[in-house]
């Protein structure tokens, strides 16, 4: 059973009389274990398919299986239970509760499945310290440089050890010596097993993951493995 | 359990928005105070009439300076300006009223009443002659009234009622036993006839003490002066005997033959239906204030709310898409309003019991913060919290967490 199967999914927004296509036909099936990258130029849908995939949204057709699960029929209350527990979101621009520690930020997801107080404090003591952060948990994220809240993100998505890792443009708002600090740590976690998806505009950073999904106007127009002699690493 | 966590968010995103949490509880705060005062208030002239109606017989009127069913603002100050009843004026109908019978001063206050381990807040305590038996509808169960000896010697005596015999003393007979008033040791010389209750409170939590005594215990009656019962001599004769002691008064505080009495005066009849319309009053003042105190607070509430949801969309956005359910984020919000309106209720509830007690020193009525105010007030200030804070609550619960992650 693939972790991930999209047949035909749709998404359509109605923008007055006209309607726009953010996806038209999406059909990709990914395993357990995969390290997935999306590219695509801007405003091709590649937003749109991981938040569908993220059951942050729901598709306009079509259906969506999260291990072996109908999630495309699901009601809010329902996403946001596979959400909690299933999937580990990070996003470009970090996304963190700017008057939270980051030790709090990270316990954030444990809050809503939840864990006493006891076991949430220790599983995110423990994310920080698989992310190098475990000596800044009680600093806020405006104490923190960009690298380190995305590090702060990353932790936050993978306190629940959720089946999937999504990664929108993770690095989008880094410098490059930071970024590759960060994708050198997205690296580590698939080597530890994690199944990851990542959006991203450059090809360097692509060509880390496996297996390149190109989007085109809604569409996917490319799926293609990278050679292991190709991939890049560093 | 989620709750208790939410809550704790709740309290933090309060504590850090001091502002607005401030003059959120300012809202409730204001409502809340004027529902406890007015309340009181109220409660306060009902039951100093319930007192006077509970020993009024039907051959007696009571003689002070402003009672009844008071209306308007203009009677108010009015009433307020008037000259007390003073000592003389009982003299002179003493002595001048051919058609009294018998003539009593009282005066009131209230005090606490302790013995051994047993302590009474608040029970009234009556000063009067030793003739106020002969004059109210009360009647000696055990021992006796006060004599005139006592109240000429101001000797520390106390007729108790029979909440008061039973709350102090139990099954033990209590004549001859010691009791303190305010720390003060008095003596029980008699327990009154039991007389149940009226409009659901009981007619028996009073004492009485010699008119000299309590001059003696709480100092001279000053401008609330003090109230004459007189009984006339017969019930045909009660509307002259009303005329006579009128005549005396007015001669004595001067007042011109084309005004009207600075003085009230009050029969059982009066009373009754100053009642009646006081019970009026009191329902509609109670309707009014609350849904005006309930409209004030709420819009406040649930426009600062809906600020603190549009102010916190990303927030909001950030929760549920880590997991938080629609129940998670409402009662987070609610937890919010909650906080704050109750807060706002306790603090407004203390302050209206002290306006309300700073109102007993000043004006010339029994006024006692109510406990029916308190628990209105509360109701009101969480009822506010749940029905104000449930929009806004609801609004960010079914925000779309795509949308509210991409809020400017
Ligand atoms: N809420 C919306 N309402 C209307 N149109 C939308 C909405 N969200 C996305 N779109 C449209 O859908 C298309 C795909 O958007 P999406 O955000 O998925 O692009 P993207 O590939 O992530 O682009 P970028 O690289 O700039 O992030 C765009 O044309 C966009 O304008
Ligand atoms: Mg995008």
């Amino acid at each position: 059973m693939p972790l991930i199967e999209t047949k035909n999914i749709w998404k359509t927004y109605t923008m007055g009389s006209e309607q726009v296509h953010a996806l038209s036909g999406v059909t990709i099936t990914i395993e357990k274990g995969e390290y997935v990258a999306i590219m695509g130029p801007s405003g091709s849908g590649k937003s749109t398919l991981m938040n569908l995939i993220g059951c942050l949204d729901t598709p306009t057709q079509g259906e969506y299986y999260l291990n072996g699960k109908q999630v495309s029929t699901m009601n809010d209350d329902e996403l946001a239970g596979i959400r909690n527990r299933e999937i580990g979101f990070v996003f470009q621009t970090f996304n963190l509760l700017p008057r939270a520690s980051a030790l709090h930020n990270v316990e954030l997801p444990l809050i809503y499945n939840g864990s006493a107080s006891a076991d949430r404090a220790a599983q995110a003591e423990s994310a920080l310290t698989k992310v190098e952060l475990a000596d800044r948990m009680h600093h806020k994220p405006t104490e923190l440089s960009g690298g380190q809240r995305q590090r702060v993100a990353i932790a936050r998505a993978l306190v629940n050890n959720p089946s999937l890792l999504l990664a929108d443009e993770p690095t989008g708002n880094l410098d490059s010596k930071t970024s590759i600090e960060i994708m050198r740590l997205i690296d580590d976690l698939h080597k530890q097993g994690n199944t990851i998806i990542i959006v991203t505009h450059e090809r360097d950073i692509a060509t880390r993951a496996h297996r390149v999904l190109s989007i085109l106007d809604g569409q996917i127009a490319s799926d293609e493995l990278t050679p292991e002699d190709r991939r890049a690493v560093g | 359990m989620i709750a208790p966590v939410l809550l704790k968010i709740a309290v933090e995103a309060l504590w850090a928005n001091q502002l607005r949490s401030g003059l959120t509880l300012l809202g409730v705060v204001i409502g809340v105070t004027s529902v406890m005062t007015i309340i009181s208030a109220l409660e306060g002239m009902m039951g100093a009439i319930e007192e006077d109606l509970a020993v009024l017989g039907p051959t007696t009127f009571i003689v002070t300076k402003a009672g009844g069913v008071i209306t308007s603002h203009e009677q108010w100050m009015e009433m307020m300006k008037r000259k007390p009843i003073d000592q003389k004026s009982v003299d002179l109908v003493s002595e001048g009223c051919e058609l009294c019978e018998r003539t009593c001063a009282r005066v009131d206050g209230s005090a606490r009443l302790k013995r051994g381990n047993n302590t009474m807040r608040r029970v009234f305590i009556g000063g009067s002659t030793f003739n106020l038996v002969d004059i109210a509808d009360m009647e000696v169960a055990q021992g006796r009234f006060h004599s005139y000896e006592d109240d000429l010697y101001r000797r520390r005596v106390i007729f108790i009622g029979d909440l008061v015999r039973e709350e102090l003393f139990g099954d033990t007979d209590p004549i001859g036993k010691t009791l303190r008033l305010n720390g003060t040791k008095y003596t029980v010389c008699g327990v009154a006839k039991k007389r149940g209750t009226m409009f659901g409170e009981s007619q028996d939590d009073f004492a009485i003490i010699p008119y000299g005594t309590h001059i003696k215990q709480f100092g001279a009656p000053g401008r609330r002066g003090i109230r004459m019962m007189i009984k006339a001599v017969s019930l045909e004769r009660l509307e002259d005997a009303m005329d006579e002691v009128r005549m005396i008064l007015r001669a004595q505080r001067h007042v011109p033959y084309d005004k009207p009495d600075d003085f009230t005066m009050l029969t059982a009849d009066n009373i009754l239906e100053a009642l009646n319309s006081l019970t009026r009053i009191f329902r509609m003042g109670l309707i009014g204030i609350s849904s005006i105190s309930l409209v004030v607070g709420g819009i406040v509430v649930m426009n600062i709310m809906m600020v603190s949801v549009t102010e916190r969309t990303r927030e909001i956005g950030i929760r549920k898409a880590i997991g938080a359910r629609q129940q998670h984020i409402m009662l987070q919000f609610l937890f919010e309003a909650l906080v704050t309106t109750l807060f706002g209720g306790l603090i407004g509830i203390v302050l209206g019991y002290f306006i309300a007690e700073a109102l007993v020193g000043m004006l010339d009525m029994q006024i006692s913060p109510s406990t029916f105010a308190m628990v209105a007030g509360l109701s009101i200030s969480t009822g506010i919290g749940i029905i104000f804070g449930l929009y806004p609550a609801m609004k960010a619960a079914r925000l779309d967490p795509i949308k509210a992650l991409s809020y400017e």
